[in-house]
């Protein structure tokens, strides 16, 4: 008998024979099947939320149930059974998790009546793990894009959930422990490792945020059939996004299965060549800009950390591959910047024209007075070192457009220290010590963008900050 | 002769097909829809991306689309299914539901709906490792060395374990081939071919980075290079000039060419120049020395160096050559004080004698670049002597 129940874990059996922890070695059981199953799963944790419902026949007085989870890797301290019908005239009046049985446990539920109720089974489970990812396919005039945002589930656990209705969590909750770690240790062996409000903290972070759904009657509509997408049901709650998939999918363990949570038809965005070599090292890279709003046919979502696959219409009847970048999680109405790196057919640089100092002021110390020691002769010098000073260096960035558009360029350099900076380029501050150009580059044109740092050194050094000047500088 | 593709596509329709089921199911019937088309794209500069054509029988309802590659390097994170619009006489309108992936298997499977049965155009493309491109350039040039035939040619190295049939294989720029790719083999296509493409050849010496060529003696080391602008005034600068090996041959005047070397050609932007080092110029000697070295204080500690270098030049070919002459301002500075770390701040002195000055293009804050032309031995053998100065301040050292 438990040889093929085995295939079934998580199992549950209600026993025909009082009490259960006992020394029998003959048992009767039946084995309730599963009505319905619920996965909710976070992408910041190895953790799903899996609440499954069973209908049970109860007899007044006691009633030992039998959970089991051979081969998967369901956390024991999460296990719970709650009554859906009857709740009022149905009781867990203890729980045991037998030492020589790992990954077991008994219920001894008191039931006032003698009928069916519907009881709900949840626990976490580790193993089960879901990711975003996008796709654009950009036209050739790389003005608008054609934006899909797919879910990825992947089953790892060891258990086969069919025809589950699906919850995907959209933020971070906080663990104390980790699923996949409680899952391998025998229930006894649990207390020698854990916080005596792990537990409870962890139920608050992931059952607490689902209250409001599993209220719901959840899925019964089977995937077999369906001709259309499963739609994705969007809502916030809480610090978190819950994307519900339409109807109920079935993912055999292994493997893994990917949906379409969104799609936009015609997204409108930008192109910006940007030089910020903080965020994207030392080089003008090419950027596309749009933003996750309803103008931009977007703005449904928040975007989930997920990797954007960028594809262009090459214009020749087919697509080609630009980029594959990670983004962050995108919250509604934030901007979307896809990093294209250098154009070969931009070119950048920055040319030192000249370098001069000034300003040069010297510390004097000690004796002035030197005697020469033959004659006697004496010398007057004045014993100082130089102790401030300004730099000058005078720059052009060069920008070369060899592509076919104009092109709108920002520049961002930092600039520790002291220092003034003087051009006619209408510059401005992006933040105390960083400098922010902004120009646009005709086709097959080049930008000389003169100016002058004046670095003040030494005893001169007075602040650490920039100031702008306004000021035509010669090269 | 393979009689299967690694990358194969299968198709089965109907409900039987759902996904639990396929998982156990191992006896199915399926068809193979043959390419149509493959497209090969080479413009990224690290990632090969391919597309396929084919025409996929679906029937109406849903579909199940199975696309394995085993043993090749697809990403499979790349790989995109798109449908083509259907044509206007065409009815079947087919859409992608879902795709699965099973278990420790290259494999995935498109779950497809159909609005009617018929066949649906479809193009999957996906990014493809060990199929990959490089460039590489013949230049022959003329007897004068006046101007050079330059050929570009593309590489295409097929380890990916799959081949194509024709194949259109296009680099981002030039002429777009159609080819068939064989597995592991390696094909070379003419890109483009530019004749009488103008090229300069320059003798450059620069201690601090083509340092001497006999120290004690002072004689610096001397490289010859070719020239060439990638602009359209010299044939070019349609597109940037990859990175590649140039392989340099020249018309020996008895038509047949010489080798003269060959050199990497680096990644040449439109409009600026590709200089492909040739060899050392043994014929012109440049002889080096600090002819003067002079501080002056100014206060204190601080001073200005006045610096006067002093080149013997000489021209041992039956050619007048012109002689680049480029030195580093840190440099001479490092020779002559300390590197202190700052910026050279220095000034040009009276006594330098290079004829036109300082090359102003090539001029910058670090470096100074002057142009000496060199006329050639005489008739008996003998080379004459030209001696130039750079007189030079450095400013306001400590």
């Amino acid at each position: 008998m438990h040889t093929t129940f085995r295939r079934l874990v998580p199992g549950l059996i209600v026993a025909a024979c009082l009490p259960l922890a006992t020394a029998r070695n003959i048992d009767l059981s039946t084995v309730p099947h599963r009505d319905t199953v619920q996965l909710t799963i976070y992408n910041s944790e190895d953790l799903t939320l899996v609440r499954e419902t069973r209908v049970l026949t109860f007899k007044q007085g006691v009633n030992p149930l039998q959970f089991s989870w051979a081969n998967t890797l369901i956390d024991p301290t999460s296990v719970e059974l709650t009554f859906r019908t009857q709740p009022d005239q149905l009781t867990v009046l203890d729980t045991t998790f037998p030492h020589d049985k790992p990954q077991m446990l008994y219920w001894n539920v008191q039931s006032d009546f003698d009928g069916e109720a519907t009881v709900e089974i949840s626990y976490f489970t580790s193993g089960i793990s879901w990711s975003a990812d996008y796709v654009c396919l950009a036209n050739a005039d790389e003005t608008q894009m054609h934006l899909d945002g797919f879910v990825r589930i992947v089953n790892r656990s060891g258990e086969q959930y069919e025809n589950a209705q699906i919850r995907l969590v959209v933020g971070t909750i906080n663990l104390v422990e980790k699923i996949a770690q409680l899952a391998q240790i025998p229930m006894d062996k649990v207390d020698q490792l854990r916080e005596a409000v792990r537990s409870e903290l962890r139920l608050r972070a992931a059952r607490g945020i689902m209250k409001p759904a599993s209220q719901a009657e959840y899925g019964s509509a089977d995937e077999a059939g369906r001709l259309d997408e499963a739609k994705i049901i969007k809502e916030g709650l809480s610090e978190y996004f819950i994307y519900t998939i339409e109807g109920t999918q079935t993912i055999p363990d292994g493997w893994a299965k990917r949906m379409r949570s969104f799609e936009g038809e015609a997204v409108p965005f930008r192109i910006q060549y940007r030089y910020r070599p903080q965020e994207y090292g030392d080089q003008l890279v090419r950027m596309y800009l749009l933003t996750n709003d309803t103008p931009s046919e977007l703005g449904t979502t928040p975007l989930p950390d997920g990797v954007v696959r960028v594809f262009r219409d090459n214009g020749r009847d087919g697509l080609s591959f630009l980029v594959a970048q990670t983004i962050k999680y995108v919250p509604i109405g934030d901007k979307i910047e896809l990093n294209f790196g250098p154009d070969p057919e931009v070119i950048f640089e920055l040319i030192k024209l000249r370098a001069f100092r000034d300003n040069l002021w010297l510390h004097i110390h000690g004796t002035d007075l030197f005697r020469r020691a033959d004659d006697g002769a004496f010398q007057i010098d004045v014993n100082s070192t130089v102790a401030g000073w300004d730099d000058h260096e005078i720059y052009t960035q060069r920008i070369r457009n060899y592509t076919a558009k104009p092109i709108a360029v920002e520049i961002r350099r930092t600039l520790p220290g002291h220092v003034v900076f003087r051009s006619a380029l209408q510059a401005k501050l992006h933040d105390y010590q960083t400098v922010e150009l902004r120009t646009a580059v005709e086709p097959a044109k080049r930008a000389d963008l003169l100016f002058e740092v004046v670095r003040h050194q030494g005893r001169n050094a007075t602040q650490h900050n920039v100031t702008l000047e306004d000021a035509a500088v010669q090269p | 002769m393979r009689r299967f593709p690694y990358l194969t596509l299968c198709v089965a329709g109907g409900l039987m097909f759902l996904l639990p089921k396929t998982a156990l199911a191992r006896i199915k019937l399926i068809t193979l829809p043959v390419r149509e088309r493959v497209e090969i794209q080479l413009d990224h500069p690290s990632a090969t991306l391919v597309e396929e054509e084919r025409l996929v029988p679906l029937v109406k309802g849903l579909n199940q689309v199975d696309f394995s590659w085993a043993n090749t390097a697809i990403d499979p994170e790349t790989i995109l299914l798109r449908v083509l619009a259907p044509a206007g006489d065409q009815p079947l309108d087919a859409r992608v539901l879902s795709v699965s992936y099973p278990p420790n298997e290259a494999a995935l499977v498109w779950e497809v709906a159909a609005s009617a049965s018929g066949s649906a155009r479809v193009r999957i493309s996906y990014v493809l490792g060990n199929l990959s491109k490089s460039f590489n350039y013949r230049a022959v040039a003329s007897h004068d060395e006046q101007t050079l035939t330059l050929a570009q040619y593309m590489r295409l190295q097929n380890f990916a374990n799959e081949e194509y049939a024709a194949s259109g294989l296009y680099a981002g720029f030039g002429k777009q081939f159609l080819r068939p790719v064989g597995l592991n083999e390696t094909k070379e296509m003419l890109v483009e071919r530019v004749a009488a493409v103008p090229i300069r050849k320059t003798y450059t010496c620069d201690p601090a980075e083509f340092d001497y060529l006999d120290r004690p003696k002072n004689k610096l080391r001397v490289p010859m290079h070719y020239v060439l602008k990638n602009d359209a005034a010299n044939q070019l600068g349609r597109a940037p000039l990859p990175y590649g090996k140039v392989r340099i041959f020249q018309d020996d005047g008895h038509g047949s060419t010489a080798f003269l070397g060959e050199d990497w050609g680096q990644f040449t932007p439109i409009d600026d120049e590709l200089r492909l080092f040739l060899g050392v110029a043994q014929d012109i000697v440049v002889v080096r020395t600090i002819e003067r070295n002079h501080k002056q204080r100014v206060a204190g500690n601080l001073e200005d160096i006045d610096v006067v270098i002093k080149y013997e030049l000489e021209n041992f070919k039956d050619q007048p050559a012109v002689l680049d002459v480029r030195e580093n301002l840190r440099y001479i500075r490092n020779e002559v004080y300390r590197d202190t770390g700052r910026d050279v701040q220095w000034v040009l002195g009276p006594e330098t004698t290079f004829a036109g000055g300082v090359d102003r293009e090539k001029t910058t804050c670090e470096q100074v670049v002057f142009h000496a032309e060199l006329p050639p031995r005489a008739a008996e053998g003998q080379a004459a002597k030209v001696v130039h100065k750079l007189h030079v301040t450095l400013k306001n050292e400590w």
